[in-house]
Order: structure tokens, then sequence, then C-alpha cells
């Protein structure tokens, strides 16, 4: 009986080492891109007729503040702002975004925004159709 | 006795249940509330004026009055960010905590130590800012402020569990007496160095 637990035991752990010792074959698609990916970013980016990036830019800056957005960081050589708030009512939640602005063109320019919810990414398409709703209101106004 | 320790469970739980509720959607993010046009009215002023470099530094000037620290500024943008620690004791709290303290004594009975709420000891202000020009002449310019701040919690008791120190929670000041303040000081601070040029 006593013999037997100790066997069990010895096969246990024998098993445990052998497990240890299978190298893990790294998958063909790491680091391809998804369906899922392309979709989301497809739902973060917008692209806009507009010619002033600098105006672009601080029109993205009123429209983030507009939603209630804390502004934490911004450059202007790289078109970058990132900005984050509390997901009121709930102080411990924190949703962050980072946009990005690029001229594509002379005439065009590409706005992406990225944003988090606590540390798990917003997949969900309303919330940036939201976010570009109130930028477009502030473009056109800046535009004035 | 097992009903002191039912009602401090019952206690314990609820507490720690309204943590839970109140989870807005990721749906609403994103979105104007009916809030937004008061928050902004309350955290906007115009000011007449040419120079923006100007009024940056005249913000930050101001800023520097009230005890902050400036911590990051872009120019090209016109941004400003700032902060402050100071202590976060109030007598309120400390009340409130004897109080339960006390009330929550019989619990020693059921072997387990009293109710002792954390304080806030310690906060963080901030305040960003940003200048923007409102038309194309840049003859005028908007200043935005928003200010919060990060609170740190002291150490304290629920039941058997202690809570540890260093607990934080956040949230925007909303005192319309606080930014009615920065910007008197701030259209002081513009008019008496539109004077000295």
């Amino acid at each position: 009986m006593k013999r037997r637990a100790i066997w069990g035991m010895i096969v246990m752990a024998g098993n445990l080492l052998v497990q240890g010792c299978v190298a893990p074959q790294p998958p063909q698609d790491l680091l391809a891109p998804t369906e899922a990916q392309m979709k989301i970013r497809s739902v973060q980016t917008r692209t806009f007729d507009y010619q002033d990036r600098a105006r672009a830019m601080r029109a993205v800056i009123a429209a983030l503040q507009d939603l209630g957005f804390i502004i934490e960081r911004a450059n202007e050589p790289l078109g970058l702002v990132t900005g984050a708030r509390f997901a009121e009512p709930n102080y411990n939640d924190v949703v962050s975004v980072t946009v990005t602005i690029r001229q594509d063109t002379a005439e065009r320019l590409t706005i992406r925004a990225n944003a988090i919810y606590n540390n798990k990414p917003i997949e969900d398409p309303k919330p940036y159709q939201n976010f570009f709703a109130t930028l477009e209101r502030s473009l056109f106004v800046t535009r004035e | 006795m097992r009903r002191v320790v039912l009602a401090g469970t019952c206690l314990v739980l609820s507490s720690q249940l309204a943590g839970c509720v109140t989870h807005t959607q990721p749906e609403e993010f994103f979105q104007l509330t009916a809030e937004s046009p008061r928050n902004k009215a309350m955290q906007t002023r115009f000011f007449q004026t040419k120079d923006e470099a100007e009024l940056l530094s005249a913000s930050a000037a101001v800023l520097q009055d009230l005890g902050f620290q400036v911590e990051e500024s872009v120019q090209d943008v016109g941004f400003l960010r700032a902060t402050k620690e100071r202590s976060a004791r109030e007598y309120g709290q400390d009340i409130t905590r004897f109080l339960v303290a006390i009330v929550s004594t019989p619990l020693v009975l059921a072997r387990s130590s009293p109710v002792i709420l954390p304080v806030d000891l310690h906060q963080k202000i901030a305040a960003t800012l940003i200048a923007r020009p409102l038309n194309s002449e840049a003859t005028r310019y908007e200043v935005r402020i928003m200010f919060y701040r990060t609170i740190w919690k002291g150490d304290g008791t629920a039941g058997q569990s202690a809570i540890p120190p260093g607990a934080q929670s956040m949230e925007m000041l909303r005192d319309p007496v606080l930014y009615q303040t920065f910007f008197a000081k701030l259209s002081k601070a513009v008019f008496l160095e539109a004077f000295t040029l």
C-alpha cells in the first residue's frame, strides 16, 4: 500500500519533469494580423479633408476636453495626444485614449484613436463613433 | 453573539458590493452628457490677446502662485500640466473613524477586531490647462483648465482583514470657486502684463 503510494508519487513527479522538457512550438501566425485587428483599426481610424494639421490637433484636444478627458501629454511634431478620465461615477476605473494625427497628403489627414478601459482595449465600435462625432463638431467649429 | 458576527459580515459584504454596482457601460464613453456644457462653461474663459506665449507663461505664473509645480508644458499646442501635493486630513473623517471603532467594539466578543475605517492621508491635486486661438488671426484665446486629485488612504481594519495603507481614489474637482479663483488671478495677471508692455 505504502509502496504503491510512493510509486505513484514518483510517476507524477516524472510526468511533471517530462512536461517541462517539451519545447513549446511557436505558432506560425504569431505576429500575423488577425481579422479582428484589421476591423478594430478601421473602427479607430478616420480620414478628413483638412489641411491644417496643427489646427486639427487643437480640435482633437478640445474634443477630448469636451468629453471630460484630462490631457496628459501632447506632442506637436509627432501629432500625439494622450488623455484620461475617470469612468464616472465609478472613480476607480480609468478610461485613457491616445490620438494620433497624421497628414497623408496636403489636403487629407488621418486621425486614429485608441481607447483603453482600465487595462483592456475598447473594441466596441460605438465609443469610437461617439468620439469621432464630437471631433467632427470640434473640427468644424475651429474652422470657422 | 452570532447575530453580531452576522451583522458585521453583512456590513462588510454590502460595503464591498457597493463598489460593484455602478459600472458605466463602455458605450456611454465619448459621449457628451448633460453636465458637459456646464463643466465647459465653468472651466473656460476667453482672453483678448495676441501673444499666446505671454498667456501661457501668465497661466504658469498663476498656477505657481496657487502653489502648483509645473510638470509639463508644450508650447506648440498651448498645454500646461501642474501638480501640488498636500495633506488630505479632515477632522470629520477622524471623528467618523473613532465613532465607528467605538460602535464596532463589541466585535471583540466575536474574536474579531473592531472596524477601523481608513482615512484620507495625502492628496495630489493636478491641473491641466489648454490655451487655444479662437479665430484665424489669433487675437482671441480660450483658456480651459481642469482640476482633479488623487487621494491616498491610511490603514484600517474591517473584521478580521486589515486594510493596507496606500489605497487610492481619484476625483475631478468640480467646485466652481476653485475655477473662479484661478481665472480671477489669471485675468488680473494678463491685464497687468498687457500694461507693462
